[in-house]
């Protein structure tokens, strides 16, 4: 297993970059970067017109959440990769077409997040706020997001876990990412399954437990520096919302 | 779901404007490159080689000779079995040199230069299994790559059998190397390299499934650029450039042995099911 | 010119077929997993909670390998590399049985049950100890109180989290497409490579997987209803 690694291990890493597209763990870390990064806004847009409290806001909002709920990430995968080059107009790499997929994905299971985030707050923040002649997006902005963002910090960084997980499906339509390498480096050496297999799970496992278990110290210090300001502050994550793809 | 429908019927709207706008030769000229398809995963054809983890093979070397001629630079562009035609006709890329065998129903979607390879489509099985002629292997479990033409060969000359379809011809190999089908179906000259790297033993039922003539593919009403490689194919004939490539990547001194048996000017035909032998 | 859509040529006899036998597939996975996943959460939860070190560590292991390797993965792995690992009686069995159909199931099964044990782990945290210490003065024994007092009531603790990880899974048996499962995404593209109607497939899939989906979150929604009604 070692000599497989030690002999492949720039494919595994970079994948033909440079002498061709990028790949490998640092393409799929990127890829997640860039679909968090990207389906941030849209999510924070989401979860504040869910809570609107005009239907003709968050009715929409709440459809699209549903919708992408209900459907399986290959398959809005798939719809990035069938309509999102119509949709623009021109051809999309495989990378974009997946961080397509990845921030329409996410975008509804972030934006749950952060509504839990929001609701977990005390209303006596909003309403402080509002008194000192805050209006409602100032009091948005300044007050509420910030707030609901830092408690929901270890919710998003298990979020970020997801998204590295679920470019992993970018396999079936050939992006170039670990996944993708690890199955070119299968079809040169063709019989060693159990060691190129055993390869990719186990680089998978030390990024996503060491992310993991950050998120778990990143918990255990908002809560410690919580306490005692506001007991009973402890976000109450919408158990919905979180790991949308074991 | 509505607004899922709004943008379908935008997405249509762009559709029909969208791909038969300029003249394909000359986007390419303009841009300077030509996109290449490739499967990447299928020695000689396209592959990465192990040293330079560049793609190499027969259908990149006639790739280039395309490009050189254009005078763009060429670009091959890995893609799945399955997905050559769907990204040929959204324009991803330029031109298919993916093992794409004719067929009357790819022929309706795109259209094909002039023959670049003939293959003969066979049943693989595993040495010492019972399985001897197509029809012993009527109620088998199949395996093929997704979206080949393979794959519907078989299910036109064995309705019965399983097939169970995999994301690269690897894939569907190692399937039969673990005795997960009973046969796997595939274009001969693939199976060599397969059968070489395992040290197991494998063999072929001796009547092809198929014969079938493998085409370069362009996108419909793409006259001139479809004109223009022809062109080049049939450059490669007359000067025998074409019969160098086909000896580099198939020839006596690789391990396929083959003699080039066709000609790059002629027109790619209907498959031949189960050809006489 | 205009995009035509045209779903004639998709709903033919033998399309429907295959998308109603791919919709079969996609059930029978949904549930064979989904029974598999229960049964071993359960018993994952309990050894959790019985502070016996060496079954505390294990099941954290079990619980974190599964929850931090992408479910492709771990089918990819379940399907070309266990079987190599297995002795060859075992071997034979499953090729001789819907081995992608048998390995798929199990390894959703493996990852959703990581899930559901973490679920029932924090339901069972919740459960008062004095429910506990009660059941044991009652002459309960150990095993004897927790399936009949504390786990029925950290089931129901349980449920909303246990409903969103049967639609995860659910929504997850698609990606035994990618080892040659039939299931609905499976014959979907399949329907698609043969008659390139891409989009008329695919919006039928879709809907199929939104209706479904839809039941799951509705049922999901009356048993949780039930259950907080009950404590209440």
């Amino acid at each position: 297993m070692l000599e497989i690694v030690q002999n492949n291990w720039t494919l595994l890493l970079v994948g033909q970059y440079p002498a061709g597209p990028l790949g490998g763990i640092v393409a799929t870390l990127l890829l997640a970067i860039a679909g968090l990064a990207l389906a941030f806004p849209f999510a924070i847009l989401l979860a504040v017109a869910r809570l609107s409290p005009y239907r003709w806001v968050n009715w929409p909002a709440t459809a699209v959440v549903n919708i992408v709920r209900g459907m399986p990430f290959l398959m809005v995968i798939f719809w990035s990769y069938f309509a999102l080059p119509i949709l623009i107009g021109r051809p999309l790499s495989g990378f974009w077409t997946l961080v397509g997929a990845l921030v329409l994905y996410e975008s509804a299971y972030l934006a749950e997040i952060i509504r839990a985030g929001i609701q977990a707050l005390p209303r006596g923040q909003e309403e402080a706020a509002r008194s000192l002649g805050f209006g409602y997006f100032r009091t948005l902005t300044f007050v509420i997001l910030p707030q609901a963002l830092y408690n929901s910090l270890p919710a998003l960084i298990g979020q970020f876990v997801s998204l590295i997980k679920e470019t992993s499906l970018g396999y079936v339509i050939s992006v170039n990412e670990f996944t993708y390498a690890a199955s070119q480096l299968n079809s040169q050496l063709l019989v060693r399954p159990v060691e190129v297999f055993s390869i990719l799970a186990i680089t998978y496992f030390i990024v996503c437990f060491a992310l993991t278990q950050s998120a778990r110290w990143v918990e255990q210090r908002i809560a410690r520096t919580r306490q005692g300001k506001s007991s009973g502050m402890q976000i109450q994550t919408n158990p919905l919302a979180t790991e949308p793809m074991p | 779901m509505k607004t899922k429908l709004l943008s379908l019927a935008v997405a249509a709207a762009i559709l029909s404007t969208g791909t038969a706008s300029a003249d394909q030769l000359e986007d390419i000229k303009a841009r300077g490159t030509l996109i290449c398809g490739t499967l990447g995963t299928a020695e000689p054809f396209s592959f990465a080689d192990p040293q330079t983890r560049q793609i190499v093979g027969y259908d990149i070397d006639l790739c280039q000779a395309i490009a050189d001629d254009l005078g763009v630079k060429m670009e091959a562009k890995p893609i799945s079995v399955e997905a050559r035609i769907p990204e040929l006709v959204q324009g991803r890329i330029d031109i298919v040199a993916g093992n794409l065998g004719y067929t009357p129903e790819r022929a309706e979607q795109i259209d094909y230069t002039t023959s670049y390879f003939v293959s003969l489509q066979k049943l693989l099985v595993k040495e010492g299994s019972a399985f001897d002629t197509i029809d012993s292997l009527a109620e088998s479990r199949i395996s093929a790559p997704k979206g080949s033409s393979s794959e519907r060969y078989v299910r036109e000359v064995l309705p019965q059998a399983s097939l169970l379809t995999f994301q690269d011809p690897p894939s569907a190999f190692l399937a039969l190397a673990q005795s997960k089908v009973d046969a796997m179906i595939l274009s001969e000259i693939n199976a060599e390299k397969f059968i070489a790297q395992t040290g197991e033993s494998f063999r072929f039922v001796e009547q092809p499934v198929a014969e079938e003539y493998w085409g370069l593919g362009v996108r419909k009403n793409e006259e001139a650029f479809l004109q223009q490689v022809n062109v080049t194919l049939k450059r490669l004939e007359d000067s025998g450039e074409g019969e160098a490539i086909f000896d580099k990547w198939l020839g006596q001194e690789t391990v396929y042995k083959l003699s080039k048996p066709f000609k790059f000017d002629t027109p790619v035909s209907d498959p031949v099911l189960r050809p006489a032998l | 010119m205009g995009y035509e859509f045209d779903f004639s040529s998709v709903l033919t006899d033998q399309y429907i077929d295959w998308l109603i036998s791919g919709v079969r597939i996609t059930l029978l996975l949904t549930a064979g997993a989904w029974i598999i996943a229960f049964v071993i959460a359960v018993v994952l939860a309990v050894l959790r909670a019985t502070n016996f070190r060496p079954a505390v560590w294990l099941v954290a292991v079990f619980v974190e390998v599964h929850q931090n390797i992408p479910l492709l993965v771990q089918v990819l792995f379940w399907y070309f590399a266990m079987p190599e690992l297995l002795p060859e009686a075992w071997r034979d069995w499953l090729v001789r049985n819907n081995s992608e159909f048998i390995l798929a199931m199990i390894a959703i099964a493996m990852c959703t049950a990581a899930y559901m044990s973490e679920a029932l782990r924090s339901g069972l945290r919740a459960v008062p100890v004095t429910q506990y210490e009660a059941g044991r003065s009652f002459g309960f024994n150990y095993l004897q109180t927790m399936s009949y007092i504390v786990v029925p009531q950290a089931l129901r603790l349980s449920v909303p989290p246990m409903v969103n990880h049967s639609l995860l899974l659910f929504k997850n048996t698609s990606i035994a497409m990618a080892i040659g499962v039939h299931e609905l995404t499976y014959q979907t593209r399949q329907i698609d490579s043969d008659t390139f109607r891409t989009f008329e497939v695919f919006l039928v899939a879709t809907g199929l997987y939104l209706v479904l989906s839809f039941i799951i979150m509705f049922v999901g929604n009356l048993i949780e209803r039930r259950f907080s009604m009950g404590t209440r």
